[in-house]
C-alpha cells in the first residue's frame, strides 16, 4: 500500500522538520513547509497530500484562511489543525471549517498517528466511492 | 435663606467629611450623624418656633383689641345709661317749671305737695325754690335749708348763665356730697329769674352705677374735669379724692388708655357723659392675664412641646437610619471596588498566563519532537555504550515537557473561553455525584464527608459540568488540607428567591489572614511540595467558573480551626451575569 503522504506546514522550522522526520521513520511520506504560500506550490506541482497538518496561527497568513484555501483547492485533502494555542472553541471552528481533528501542541506522537491514519482513510475512502 | 441653608451645609456636611479623614471610619460617621441631626434639628425647629411666637403675639393682639372693643362697648353703654339716669331727673325738674308758675312754686305748701309726689323719683333727695335773688324761698326735703342763700353757688351762676344745669359732687350746706339738677326760668315781662333745683345723693349716683353691669372692668366711677372723684372708687378712694389724671381725654366717645405697671397692666376707658360735667372711668387690671390667654399660652407651649418632641425623635430616627444607610451603602461600595479590583487583577494575570502558555508550547513542541526524534533514533540505532543512560536522559525531558505540558493547557483551560450550557439540575443530585467520585479517595485517607442538606431546594439552571469541577476543585482542597481522620461537611441552603448556595467546611489548618488575599490568583500555593504538589491553578479557575456561572465564591477561615468556602448560584442563569461571557476575568482564548 502507498505510503500516506503528509504535508507539515508550521512556522516554527525546527519543529516541523523534526515532526516530518519522526513522521517518515514512522513510514509516513511527509514534506515540511515552513511558508504557507508554498503549500500551494507544492500541491500543484506534487499533487495532493492525504493529510495536511497546518500551524492554526502563522506570521504569513491565518491558519482558517490556508485551511479553506485548501478545501476550496481539493476538498478531498484532510487537514489536522495543530496549534500551541487556544482550547475547545477554536477547535470547533476549525471543525466547521472543515478540518478533521485538533491536535494541541507539544503532540503526543502516537496520538497523532492515529489521526493521520484516520484522515487518510478517510480520505481514500471517499476518493474511492466517488 | 436657600444660599445660608448651602453655607451651613457646606460648612457642616462636607466639611465634616474633608475635615473628618483622619478620623476612624466609626467617628466620621458619628461625626456625621450629629450634624446631620443638627441641621435637621434647625430646619424643622425653626418654622416650629416661628409658627409658635407669631401665633403667641398674633392671638395676643387679637385678645387685646377684642378687649378693648369690649371695655369701650361697655363704657359707653354706661355713659349712656348714666346719661339717661340724669335726663329723666333733668325732664321731671323740666316739666314742673314749665308746668307751674313761681307763685305755684312759691308757696311752700305747694312744694311740699308736689315733693312728696315726686318722691318715688330714684335719688331725689329735695327741692327748693330759689327766687331772682338767690334765695331758697321754699323747700322741701330732710333738711332746713328755707331762706338760705345762694347767690354765689357755681351751679347758681352756670344755670342761670345756660338755662339748666347739672352740677358737680359738692358738699354744700348739708355737708354731704351730693349734686344739683337746676332749672331757670324767666318771670313773664321782667328781667328775673327764678331757679327750681333737686337734689340727688352721690351715695344714690354711686349705687347706681354700681348697678350697671361691667364685666369687663373692675372698677367705675365718675370723675369731674379737674380729676375728683364724683362717687367712690374701688381703687382710687372716695368722693372728693384726686384721681391721677394726665391730662383730659377727648371729648368725643371713648378714650382708652393702657398703663402698664409693674405687677400688672391696667386698661382704662373714659366716657364724657353728656350734659354732665362728669367723665366716667371703667378700670381693668391686669386684663391680659384673662383666663382665655393663660389656657391659650398652656395650650400653645403643650403644642410646641409635644410637636418638638416628637419632631425630635422623628429626626434622631431618622438620622440614625440616614447614617446607617449611608454607612451600609460605603461598604457595600466599598467591598464592590475591592471585588473589581481583585476581578480586574485576575483578568490581567489570566492574560498574562494565557499568553505565556501560548509562548512556552512553541518551543516546548520543539524540544518534546526532539528528544522524540533522539528517541526514534535510539529505537532504531544498534547497541552502543551508554544507550540506556540515553534513554533515561530523553525520558527525563520527555517528562520535564510532560509536566510543562499539563502546566500549560491548564494555564489555557483557565483562560479558555467556555460555553456555559445551562439546564435544570438539583444542586444537591450534584453534590452527591461529586461525593460519589471521591468516595474511595476519601476512605483511602481516612476523611469523613458530612451532608448537611436542606431539602426541597428549588431547580436551578446552570452548567452541570463546570458545577462539577467547581465543587470537585474544592472538596479536593479540603481533601488535600486534612490529615487523617479530618472532616468535610457539605451543606445547602436557600438564599432568597433568587440563589442557592452550597457551603463546604473543613476542620484542617486554616488559611492565614496573608495567604487569604491571593486564595484565588492563579500560581498561587500552598502545596509547594509532597504528594499532592499544586499547580496554583485550581481555585483560580474555581473562581472563573462560579463567575462564569453567575455565582458568587467566598472564603473564610481561621488557623487552627479550619476554612469554609462559600458559594452563591444564582437560580435562573441570565447571559451577561458576571462571567458568563468570561469578559469579567478577561481569560479569552488564543
Amino acid at each position: 500500500m502507498e505510503a500516506i503522504r503528509v504535508l507539515l506546514v508550521d512556522d516554527e522550522k525546527e519543529f516541523v522538520v523534526t515532526l516530518a522526520e519522526r513522521l517518515r521513520l514512522r513510514g509516513f511520506d511527509t514534506t515540511p513547509v515552513v511558508c504557507a504560500e508554498d503549500v500551494f506550490a507544492l500541491i500543484r506541482s506534487e499533487g495532493s497530500p492525504d493529510v495536511v497538518l497546518l500551524d492554526l496561527k502563522m506570521p504569513d497568513m491565518d491558519g482558517m484562511d490556508v485551511l479553506a484555501n485548501i478545501k476550496l483547492f481539493d476538498p478531498s485533502i484532510e487537514v489536522i489543525m495543530l496549534t500551541g494555542h487556544g482550547g475547545d472553541p477554536e477547535g470547533v471552528g476549525a471543525k466547521k471549517g472543515g478540518a478533521f481533528e485538533y491536535i494541541m501542541k507539544p503532540i503526543d506522537i502516537a496520538e497523532l498517528m492515529v489521526k493521520i491514519n484516520q484522515a487518510a482513510a478517510q480520505r481514500r475512502r471517499g476518493l474511492s466511492g466517488s | 435663606m436657600i444660599y445660608l441653608l448651602k453655607k451651613l451645609f457646606k460648612y457642616l456636611v462636607m466639611d465634616t467629611f474633608e475635615a473628618a479623614r483622619p478620623f476612624t471610619v466609626g467617628k466620621r460617621y458619628k461625626h456625621f450623624r450629629r450634624t446631620l441631626l443638627l441641621i435637621m434639628t434647625v430646619i424643622t425647629m425653626t418654622p416650629l418656633v416661628v409658627a409658635a411666637t407669631l401665633s403667641y403675639y398674633q392671638y395676643q393682639v387679637l385678645l387685646e383689641k377684642e378687649f378693648k372693643n369690649h371695655i369701650r362697648w361697655n363704657a359707653e353703654s354706661a355713659g349712656r345709661t348714666i346719661s339717661a339716669f340724669i335726663e329723666e331727673l333733668r325732664s321731671v325738674i323740666g316739666f314742673i317749671a314749665d308746668e307751674y308758675s313761681h307763685e305755684d312754686l312759691a308757696d311752700q305748701e305747694f312744694l311740699s305737695s308736689l315733693f312728696s309726689r315726686l318722691k318715688h323719683k330714684r335719688g331725689l333727695v329735695d327741692l327748693g325754690y330759689i327766687d331772682p335773688r338767690g334765695i331758697q324761698q321754699t323747700y322741701a326735703g330732710p333738711y332746713e335749708f328755707r331762706g338760705k342763700g345762694y347767690r354765689n353757688m357755681v351751679w347758681l351762676k352756670e344755670s342761670i348763665a345756660r338755662r339748666s344745669t347739672v352740677s358737680e359732687v359738692f358738699m354744700g350746706y348739708r355737708k354731704m356730697p351730693h349734686f344739683v339738677i337746676a332749672l331757670t326760668k324767666k318771670r313773664p315781662g321782667l328781667e328775673e329769674y327764678w331757679v327750681l333745683r333737686a337734689s340727688i345723693d352721690a351715695e344714690t349716683l354711686g349705687q347706681f352705677i354700681g348697678t350697671i353691669d361691667t364685666e369687663a372692668s373692675d372698677d367705675i366711677f365718675l370723675i369731674n374735669h379737674a380729676g375728683e372723684l364724683q362717687t367712690s372708687s374701688r381703687y382710687f378712694g372716695k368722693v372728693g379724692d384726686t384721681f391721677p389724671l394726665e391730662s383730659l381725654p377727648y371729648k368725643s366717645g371713648v378714650t382708652l388708655k393702657v398703663e402698664k405697671g409693674d405687677s400688672f397692666t391696667s386698661l382704662k376707658a373714659f366716657a364724657y357723659i353728656e350734659g354732665t360735667p362728669w367723665i366716667l372711668v371703667l378700670v381693668k387690671r391686669g386684663y391680659i392675664h384673662e383666663r382665655v390667654w393663660s389656657s391659650f399660652k398652656m395650650e400653645l407651649i403643650g403644642i410646641v412641646f409635644i410637636s418638638a418632641v416628637l419632631a425630635f425623635i422623628v429626626i434622631l430616627r431618622t438620622a440614625n437610619i440616614l447614617g446607617s444607610r449611608i454607612r451600609e451603602a460605603d461598604e457595600k461600595r466599598e467591598a464592590m471596588l475591592s471585588e473589581v479590583e481583585h476581578t480586574s487583577k485576575l483578568a490581567s494575570i489570566g492574560r498574562l498566563a494565557a499568553g505565556v502558555a501560548h509562548e512556552i508550547n512553541n518551543p516546548l513542541a520543539i524540544i518534546s519532537e526532539k528528544a522524540g526524534l533522539m528517541h526514534d533514533f535510539l529505537e532504531i540505532s544498534g547497541d552502543f555504550q551508554y544507550k540506556d543512560n540515553f534513554y533515561g536522559q530523553i525520558g527525563g525531558i520527555l517528562d520535564a515537557v510532560n509536566r510543562c505540558k499539563v502546566i500549560t493547557h491548564r494555564l489555557l483551560g483557565f483562560a479558555r473561553r467556555m460555553d456555559v450550557t445551562p439546564e435544570f439540575i438539583l444542586l444537591n443530585e450534584v453534590v452527591r455525584e461529586v461525593l460519589s467520585f471521591l468516595d474511595k479517595e476519601s476512605l483511602y485517607r481516612g476523611i469523613k464527608f458530612e451532608l448537611e442538606l436542606q431539602e426541597n431546594l428549588p431547580k436551578i439552571q446552570s452548567d452541570k459540568g463546570q458545577l462539577q469541577q467547581i465543587l470537585l476543585n474544592i472538596i479536593n482542597n479540603a481533601i488535600d488540607a486534612l490529615e487523617r481522620g479530618g472532616r468535610v461537611v457539605i451543606a445547602s441552603c436557600s438564599y432568597g428567591e433568587a440563589f442557592v448556595g452550597v457551603r463546604i467546611s473543613d476542620n484542617g489548618p486554616g488559611i492565614s489572614e496573608e495567604n487569604m488575599k491571593y486564595i484565588f490568583e492563579p500560581f498561587f500555593t500552598t502545596k509547594t511540595h509532597g504528594e499532592h504538589k499544586g499547580t496554583g491553578l485550581g481555585l483560580s479557575i474555581t473562581y472563573g467558573l462560579v463567575k462564569k456561572l453567575g455565582g458568587k465564591i467566598s472564603v473564610e477561615s481561621t488557623l487552627g480551626v479550619g476554612s469554609t468556602f462559600n458559594i452563591m448560584l444564582p437560580i435562573e442563569f441570565k447571559v451577561g451575569l458576571d462571567g458568563e461571557d468570561g469578559s469579567d476575568t478577561g481569560f479569552v482564548g488564543g
